[in-house]
């Protein structure tokens, strides 16, 4: 019968409460429910069965409207039930309806509650055996299931004193996949406030970990407060670069007004990047014309021995500048590439003896804004 | 967080966007004002090809801050300008009960009555933590682990800003010398013929 309860769980649940109050205590109310009432009320009712079945037909597929289906379900289980229906009342079904919503809510509600509780009180009793321990485990690696996780940490302490509680004594302390395994290690407390420090500490250690990789010249350094610092003044040079970049873009002038309809082929963003759809501005295209074609002489004209340069030669000037072209331009493989890129296009133009407007020569990846605002 | 190509293009595209719509190009503007509109149509774009991440809403609420640049981001971001303002502001802070921090930090207290070693490192740590709060777009309403994993999805979009920018630069200043050297070649033309 039990198999039953998952298909039809809306309707005969409440069914099978109505038949149960019904059959047992005629002047018990409707709310009043509880699931293993219901239980086996369905499972004493076995010769219902083909009942049910024929409820289910009944309502079809109409299972969203409550209201329809209590209505047709109600005729099925009148001609099912002769025995029972006939101390049922309409106004009862009429009320029920009504009520049939909330109390199907509230008894899925606290029926999941109560299976929830009932799950955490048979892991805790079971503490001992294997069943508790996979139980738990299960548990850990459902709510951690990576580095960054959110997980419950006032879950987590209840589950460890468990653990803990055998586990204390144990010598295993390599984590056994890559989840962050919490077991009270030996010699040390046991308490749960220790663990969650230790399971916070270990986080945080990670992502400095990750940090150290990132940031350039922080691999000597092994405390925290060192690496923070060296963040810190990766972080504020680097928003710096931003600054004095802006500057220089704007000390460009007249800038190129791109043709971004042709460069990006008319298309879309492509679904695969996070931001939604952005309005696209509407452009004039004639002051634009002049400088598009300029745009794409430079890159026809633009003799550049390698094929990495930033600005392709091989372009047809009369062609739009598609978008792989720029795309493949600013080359994709990793900023490292576009820094050589930048020291080629400066190497070209030295060769050339133009009188630059590049008023900073010594250029290099990085750029260090310190020396550069000395030359200014 | 990794850099992909998807990034990189959402990136320049909302920048060269970005760019047209404050039409620094076209409107006569002063230097600075000119340099401000290009460092926000930047940041704006980092924000929108990276994402919704606390750091993006802080720096767009923040950016939001001043009125100047309230019409260029509505512009830019349309309707999610908006929802994007709503839950989240940069200088909110950790909503935390009195009773419970003065609890805590008597325990804390009485802990190091007991071990004294940590404190110097400990005040350290706080001292560059509040640092890199201030430095971090939205950074005062993080907490330890969840400031680090936006520091360093904000580095590597930091470090994709800078180098976007520099590749900008160098093409336009590129077109700009060819321009230039197109310019002078008829003139010396010219005066290599009256000669």
């Amino acid at each position: 019968m039990q198999c039953l309860r998952a298909p039809l769980s809306d309707l005969s649940a409440l069914e099978g409460q109505r038949a149960c109050a019904e059959w047992q205590q005629p002047g018990q109310e409707q709310s009043d429910y509880h699931p293993y009432d219901a239980d086996y009320c369905m499972q004493s009712l076995c010769p219902v069965e083909t009942a049910f079945r024929a409820l289910h037909g009944c309502n079809g597929g109409g299972e969203n409207e409550n209201h329809g289906n209590v209505h047709g379900s109600n005729d099925c289980f009148s001609n099912a039930w002769p025995d029972i229906v006939s101390s049922m009342h309409c106004p009862v079904v009429g009320a029920a309806a009504s009520v049939e919503e909330t109390s199907v809510n509230a008894s899925s509600s606290s029926s999941s509650r109560k299976r929830k509780s009932e799950n955490n009180r048979r892991s805790k009793e079971n503490s001992g055996g294997s069943d508790g321990k996979d139980d738990s485990n299960c548990k850990r690696i459902k709510e951690e299931t990576g580095v960054g996780a959110a997980t419950p940490e006032a879950k987590r302490p209840n589950k460890r004193k468990e653990e803990s509680a055998d586990a204390s004594k144990e010598n295993d302390k390599a984590p056994k996949s890559d989840y962050i395994h919490v077991r009270a290690r030996r010699g040390q407390a046991t308490d749960s406030h220790s663990l969650a420090e230790r399971v916070r500490r270990e986080r945080i250690s990670q992502r400095m970990k990750y940090l150290q990789d990132l940031v350039p010249g922080c691999s000597k350094i092994t405390g925290k407060a060192g690496m923070l610092d060296e963040i810190i003044n990766y972080v504020q040079s680097l928003q710096r670069q931003v600054e004095f970049l802006s500057m220089k873009l704007a000390a460009v002038n007249p800038m190129m007004d791109i043709n971004i309809d042709s460069l990006f082929g008319g298309r879309e963003i492509n679904p695969t990047c996070k931001s939604a759809s952005i309005p696209m501005i509407g452009m004039s295209s004639g002051a634009i014309d002049q400088s598009y074609l300029q745009f794409g002489s430079l890159q026809h004209d633009m003799f550049m021995g390698s094929s990495d340069l930033l600005l392709r030669p091989n372009v047809n000037p009369a062609a739009a500048v598609s978008d792989t072209s720029l795309g493949s331009c600013l080359n994709v493989n990793g900023s490292s590439v576009w820094n050589t890129n930048l020291q080629n296009v400066y190497g070209v133009e030295f060769q050339l003896g133009r009188g630059t407007a590049l008023p900073f020569q010594s250029l290099q990846g990085n750029l260090l804004p310190n020396n550069l605002k000395m030359e200014m | 967080m990794q850099v992909t190509e998807a990034f990189k293009h959402a990136f320049l595209k909302q920048m060269l966007l970005g760019f047209q719509a404050s039409a620094v190009s076209t409107k006569s503007m002063g230097f600075q004002e000119r340099k401000n509109a290009i460092k926000l149509s930047a940041d704006v774009a980092m924000a929108v090809a990276r994402g919704s991440r606390k750091w993006t809403r802080g720096l767009i609420a923040g950016l939001s801050e001043e009125r100047q640049n309230r019409s260029f981001l509505r512009l830019i971001l349309g309707e999610q300008y908006e929802s994007l303002l709503k839950p989240c502001h940069s200088s909110w802070k950790i909503p935390r009960c009195k009773k419970i921090v003065r609890r805590s930090l008597r325990v804390c207290w009485r802990k190091q009555k007991k071990n004294q070693s940590g404190v110097l490192a400990r005040t350290l740590v706080e001292k560059r933590t509040q640092e890199l709060k201030r430095l971090v777009p939205g950074g005062e309403s993080m907490d330890g682990s969840s400031l680090l994993d936006e520091t360093l999805d904000y580095v590597l979009s930091l470090r994709a800003q800078v180098d976007l920018m520099q590749s900008l630069l160098t093409t336009f200043e590129a077109s700009k010398l060819r321009s230039h050297s197109k310019r002078r070649l008829p003139e010396r033309k010219a005066s290599y013929v009256s000669k």
